[in-house]
Formats: C-alpha cells, sequence, structure tokens
C-alpha cells in the first residue's frame, strides 16, 4: 500500500489531488498544510511519496523539501512539486532542493497517475534494496562470528606438542586465514614423534573445517601408540564418514623412532620426501604411494607403510603442493626438482627461505594453495619428562570387594582406571589388565564360584561354563576379595595379592595341551610376572610385575627392522 | 564396538574386536560367526583396536576354531599390538593362527 503525503496551503488543491488520486486506486494519505506540518508528518508517518506544494505560507516546499527528505535516510522518499511556476529558474530550485519530478496545476488525471506510478517503483527499488543490505549485513555479522568461533576452536583443537614441535624447523600459514593445509606434531609413547603433513582439497573454512577431527583423532591415537597404518586406516575411515565427496586430503603420516634415524611413513598423494646428506646431496627421494585420505573405502583403502633410515646430521624435508606448484611467467611451475635443488642449494635451508624463494619465484603474485613445510634435521630425541617416568611417589592401595561389587560386571574396568591414574603405570596397561583380570576371576569363578575349569572340555562347554558363571553370580549372597596393589622398592615392581574368602582351590594344572580351552589363565600370569606364588590352597595368590616398560621400546626397534 | 563382522571379497570373514576382549564377549564372538557363508575360505581376526586381552579371549579363538573344525578354514590374526601379539606369543597361537 503506497502512502501519500500532500502537502499544499490551500485545502480544495488537497481535495482535488486525493480524489484524483482515490479515482486511479492509491487510498493512503496523510495532508499538511504547511511545511514544518509536512515535516512532522513525514517523520511520524513515513510517507512513500510527497506532493508537495512549492509556495505557501510559513516554510516554503523549497524549505521543507530537503528536511522532508532527511525524514527517510536510508531510503529514497520521491518528491513531486506542485506548481504553476513555469519559469526555469523556479524548477531548477525545486529540483536542487532535493525534488524529484514536478505536477503542474491544473492537475492532469493520466499524467499525474503515470508520474506516481514511475516513482513507486524507485521508492520500491529502494526498500527492496534495504531489505536486501540488512539481509547482507546480517549474513555478513553470521559469517564474521562464525569465523571467529571456528577460529577459537582452531586454536583450541590443533596444536603441536611444544616440546616436540621444537625438534622441527616448519612454515605454516596463519591460522587466522583458514587453510586447507594442516601440520601436527605429537610425541609417541616410545619417545619419538609422530607428524602429519596435511593438504585438504580446496581452500578456505570449508576444507578447514575437516582438519578439527583429524587433530583430535591423531592426539588419542598418538597418545596410545598406533602403529602409522593404523593411524592412516582409521583417519581415512574418518574423513570417508565425515566429508563430502568432492573433499579429501592428501598427507603424509610419519612416525620417527626415538634415535631420530628411523622413519615409518604413510604417503598419500603429497610431492616426494626428500633427504639431503650434510654436504648437500640428496640420499633419499621417497615418493607417496597411496590416494589421499577420505576417498576410498575401508576394503579398497590400503595402509601399507614405507620404512626409512638416515644418518645423523642428515635433513629430512616434508612440504605440500602450494610450494612446488609456485609459478614463473617463464620458467613455469617450480616442481619437485625445483624444491630438491634450492633444498641441497646450501647446508643453511630453512623453511622460511624456501618461502621467501618462492615467492620471489612468483614476482609477487599470490601463492595459488596454501604452503606448508616441515624441516628435521636428525637427532635424537630427548624429551624432558619421558613418557613412562613411574612417579616417585610410594603407594600402596587397598581394595576390599564384597559381593555388590564382585558382581558389578564394570568392576575390573575400575579398578584398572584406578591404577590407570597413577603416574606412569599406563605403561603397562595392557599386561595390566590381563593379569588382574586373571587373578580376580580365578578368585571369583574358582574361590567363591566353585566353578571347575574342566566343565570347558565338554561340548559346547564353553559357553556353559560362562552360563553357569552368570547363574551362580546372580544368586551369589556372600563373598569378599581382598586385593593390594603395592610399590616396591629398590626392586621397582608391583606387588600384586589377592585373597579370596572361598573355601579354596587347587589351582588348575597348568597345561601342555594347546587344544583345551582352558588353563591358559596361569601360563599368562607367570609369563607376564617376574613372580606368582599360591598360598593356602589357592586362597591367595601373589604376583609381582616389573614397572620396567622393556617391552614398549623392544617393540618400538622392532617394528623398524 | 565389541564385536563387528564383514565379508570382503566374498570369502575373506573378518571380525573387528573392539578395545577389551574379555569374557563379556562370549557370546557376541560366537553369534559372529554362527552363520558362516559357503564360499568363506578365510576368517580374520582383526585386533587393530584392541588394547585389553584375557585368557577367556583366547579360550573363545580356540572354541571358533573347534566349532568350524569341519569347514576347511584359515585362520588369520591381524593388526595385533606389541603387547597383544605378546600375549598370543606366550599362549603359542601362532600354532593355530597366522598371526600377522
Amino acid at each position: 500500500m503506497v502512502k501519500i503525503l500532500i502537502v499544499d496551503d490551500e485545502e480544495i488543491n488537497r481535495i482535488m489531488l486525493r480524489e484524483m488520486l482515490k479515482e486511479v486506486g492509491y487510498n493512503d494519505f496523510i495532508e499538511a498544510d504547511n511545511g514544518l506540518q509536512a515535516i512532522e508528518q513525514a517523520s511520524t508517518h513515513h510517507p512513500d511519496i510527497v506532493l508537495l506544494d512549492v509556495i505557501m505560507p510559513g516554510m516554503s516546499g523549497i524549505d521543507a523539501a530537503p528536511q522532508i527528505k532527511a525524514t527517510s535516510p536510508d531510503c529514497h522518499l520521491p518528491i513531486l512539486f506542485i506548481t504553476s511556476l513555469d519559469d526555469e529558474q523556479s524548477l531548477v530550485r525545486c529540483l536542487e532542493s532535493g525534488g524529484d519530478d514536478f505536477i503542474s496545476k491544473p492537475f492532469e488525471k493520466i499524467i499525474l497517475h503515470a508520474k506516481l506510478k514511475a516513482h513507486e517503483r524507485t521508492r520500491n527499488l529502494s526498500l527492496e534494496i534495504i531489505d536486501k543490505n540488512r539481509s547482507l549485513t546480517y549474513f555478513q555479522l553470521e559469517v564474521e562470528r562464525n569465523h571467529r568461533i571456528v577460529e577459537h576452536i582452531f586454536d583450541n583443537a590443533i596444536g603441536q606438542n611444544a616440546e616436540a614441535a621444537a625438534y622441527f624447523d616448519f612454515y605454516t600459514q596463519p591460522e587466522a586465514q583458514f587453510n586447507g593445509d594442516l601440520f601436527l606434531c605429537e610425541k609417541s609413547p616410545a619417545g619419538g614423534v609422530y607428524l602429519f603433513i596435511g593438504d585438504f582439497t580446496g581452500h578456505g573454512l570449508a576444507s578447514a573445517i575437516g582438519a578439527i577431527p583429524v587433530a583430535q583423532l591423531f592426539s588419542v591415537m598418538s597418545h596410545r601408540g598406533l602403529a602409522v597404518g593404523e593411524m592412516a586406516t582409521r583417519l581415512n575411515r574418518l574423513l570417508v564418514s565425515l566429508l563430502p565427496a568432492d573433499i579429501f586430503c592428501v598427507a603424509n603420516i610419519v612416525e620417527i623412532y626415538p634415535n631420530g634415524k628411523n622413519f615409518t611413513l604413510w604417503g598419500g598423494g603429497l610431492p616426494r620426501v626428500a633427504v639431503k646428506t650434510p654436504d648437500q646431496q640428496i640420499r633419499l627421494l621417497i615418493d607417496s604411494q597411496h590416494m589421499p585420505l577420505g576417498i576410498l573405502e575401508d576394503y579398497e583403502f590400503e595402509n601399507d607403510t614405507q620404512n626409512f633410515e638416515i644418518e645423523s646430521g642428515d635433513t629430512v624435508l616434508f612440504y605440500t603442493d602450494g610450494l612446488m606448484e609456485s609459478q614463473h611467467a617463464e620458467y613455469g611451475m617450480l616442481g619437485e626438482e625445483g624444491v630438491e635443488k634450492w633444498f641441497t642449494q646450501r647446508a643453511s635451508v630453512n623453511a622460511q627461505l624456501l618461502v621467501d624463494k618462492a615467492e620471489l619465484y612468483r614476482a609477487g603474485a599470490a601463492a595459488e594453495d596454501d604452503i606448508t613445510i616441515v624441516l628435521f634435521q636428525s637427532q635424537p630425541f630427548n624429551f624432558n619428562v619421558p613418557v613412562h617416568t613411574i612417579t616417585p611417589v610410594p603407594f600402596d592401595l587397598s581394595f576390599h570387594l564384597t559381593v555388590t561389587h564382585i558382581k558389578d560386571s564394570q568392576l575390573i574396568e575400575q579398578i584398572v582406571s584406578i591404577v590407570h591414574s597413577i603416574q606412569g603405570l599406563a605403561a603397562i596397561r595392557s599386561e595390566f589388565f590381563t593379569v588382574i583380570t586373571e587373578l580376580v576371576n580365578n578368585s571369583i569363578e574358582h574361590g567363591i564360584l566353585g566353578l571347575s575349569s574342566s566343565l570347558k572340555d565338554e561340548p559346547d562347554g564353553f559357553i556353559k561354563y560362562y552360563q553357569l558363571r552368570q547363574q551362580k553370580l546372580e544368586s551369589l549372597e556372600q563373598g569378599d576379595i581382598w586385593l593390594t596393589l603395592r610399590r616396591i622398592m629398590p626392586e621397582n615392581v608391583l606387588e600384586i595379592s589377592l585373597e579370596d574368602s572361598g573355601p579354596g582351590f587347587a589351582p588348575d594344572s597348568l597345561t601342555e595341551d594347546d587344544n583345551v580351552p582352558h588353563g591358559r589363565g596361569f601360563v599368562l600370569i607367570k609369563e607376564l610376572c617376574q613372580s606368582l606364588h599360591i598360598d593356602d590352597h589357592g586362597k591367595c595368590i601373589t604376583v609381582r610385575m616389573s614397572l620396567q616398560p622393556a617391552l614398549t621400546d623392544a617393540s618400538a626397534s622392532n617394528k623398524v627392522e | 564396538m565389541s564385536i563387528k563382522s564383514e565379508v570382503v571379497n566374498e570369502s575373506v570373514f573378518i571380525i573387528h574386536v573392539g578395545e577389551r576382549f574379555d569374557f563379556s564377549l562370549v557370546i557376541d564372538f560366537r553369534n559372529s560367526y554362527e552363520e558362516l557363508d559357503e564360499g568363506i575360505k578365510q576368517i580374520d581376526i582383526d585386533l587393530a583396536a584392541t588394547e585389553y586381552m584375557d585368557s577367556s579371549a583366547l579360550g573363545m579363538l580356540l572354541n571358533m576354531q573347534k566349532s568350524l573344525a569341519d569347514r576347511q578354514l584359515t585362520y588369520r590374526i591381524i593388526n595385533a599390538r606389541p603387547q597383544i601379539a605378546r600375549i598370543l606369543q606366550i599362549s603359542r597361537f601362532n600354532k593355530k593362527f597366522d598371526i600377522q
């Protein structure tokens, strides 16, 4: 509905205009008989078009026009002067004061209608623009807000372990310019380092968004010391399930062993890894072997890794496409050979130097892709806090487990989680779990419930055994287990003692028959512990476990071979 | 995830075991291979996710071989972490399983 403000000191003129306009379909009017009143009406009622008499007592139309315009600062408000003047000078003054058009007295209905229609259109266009501007402003604020949120999450979710990162010379683009590149660096439980150097397809927020879950999973896996191939499988699975088909991630996943010389690499689509000797010769070039992460389904995904060894003083170079895709007007793309040439030009090549050279090479043109460069000069890692240091505080933990706890299927999980919280004991968590499970289940099944393992030898006895265990456990009314965990110094062992309220039993003779599905528990305990004592007819068992995590180091060096 | 299984290339049956491989999985583990397709030639036990294992898990593995004894199947244990591989080794499972 178009609202028209009619300003004229002659009432007869106002009536005539109003009636004429009603005939052509307008019926929302406000009126004023002088300039001041017109300004007041305009600012209260916000008309869409103003018909303004030029000569009025008090404030004239020409004086009022700028102020009427000012009541609609954001949106064009058409002012049509009502005039019988025909001298050019006056018409010019009308236009200069903000008028958009004239209607002359005596009024002609057809002309009047046509002019109003035309100005109605410009008013509507202006209103539309305002509306769109408002939406744009809203979206802009929304995007800025989202950026701030994501930036915050990025800051918190993605980071290198500072201690590990100190061993590397690297260049990454500022986080504020969201980019598809990702460099992660974590300590491994074995005392070495894991690296993730990745490049998501595309640019900006959309490609950066995949970085958050990757960083989180990578950190968890590093902490748990997963093998590089397994990391690749899991990251791939995550990205396949998470990302749209057109976004994937080329990446190098690397484990460097504590000696700083042995590497395991899963390479999926990044430029080849280069190793140079201290006298600037290329020692090794290792091509990527796989498709990027986030494309192949589990069954087609290949997680085989490459192992390589470098010498003390060698330098390894990892980088993303952005560096080698640097373009020169004449020489074209820099390429892997170009990067390697710069890399071997002199001894003191660092990441920033490569970035600067690339910028010169592009002759000031912006890089077409994000750039990440990671350099590592071979040296053993010597972390301040060795991952497996056990707490220096001696401890003696006692648990008295009654029938409620014995029935709790989460019992062992809870004991294990209490023990995990002791600094350094996580290193032997797998072995501890096995030992404590065997001991506690032995007490429950043979000591308290009085089950016999020979049940398992009958056909289908294995399942029957566990069904019977369940039944007996449910109807159990009384039973106690006393469990003690004690650290013994200076031997540095964990002593685990267990006593139960059962009548005692003869422990299974250690079976040598590999086909019998029972009797393995004590074999495991004997192997995983330094000593095993059974007293009081099986009511009381004491074992000692070494707290030296020899296994992890041994397994790390095995993997390299 | 505790037990998940899948068939690959119509002939390999893979059983993925979760973080804990202990007696709480007795029923699920047995059910996983109960209706094995005729075409299956190989069973892979994937222990990539497994961090904890007890002797009942060993029993379950042997029990599986026993109940499928009338079929010509090869058995592999894949992706075992060092600690888990050690338990398998202590129990001499390499005699009955191809441990990768």
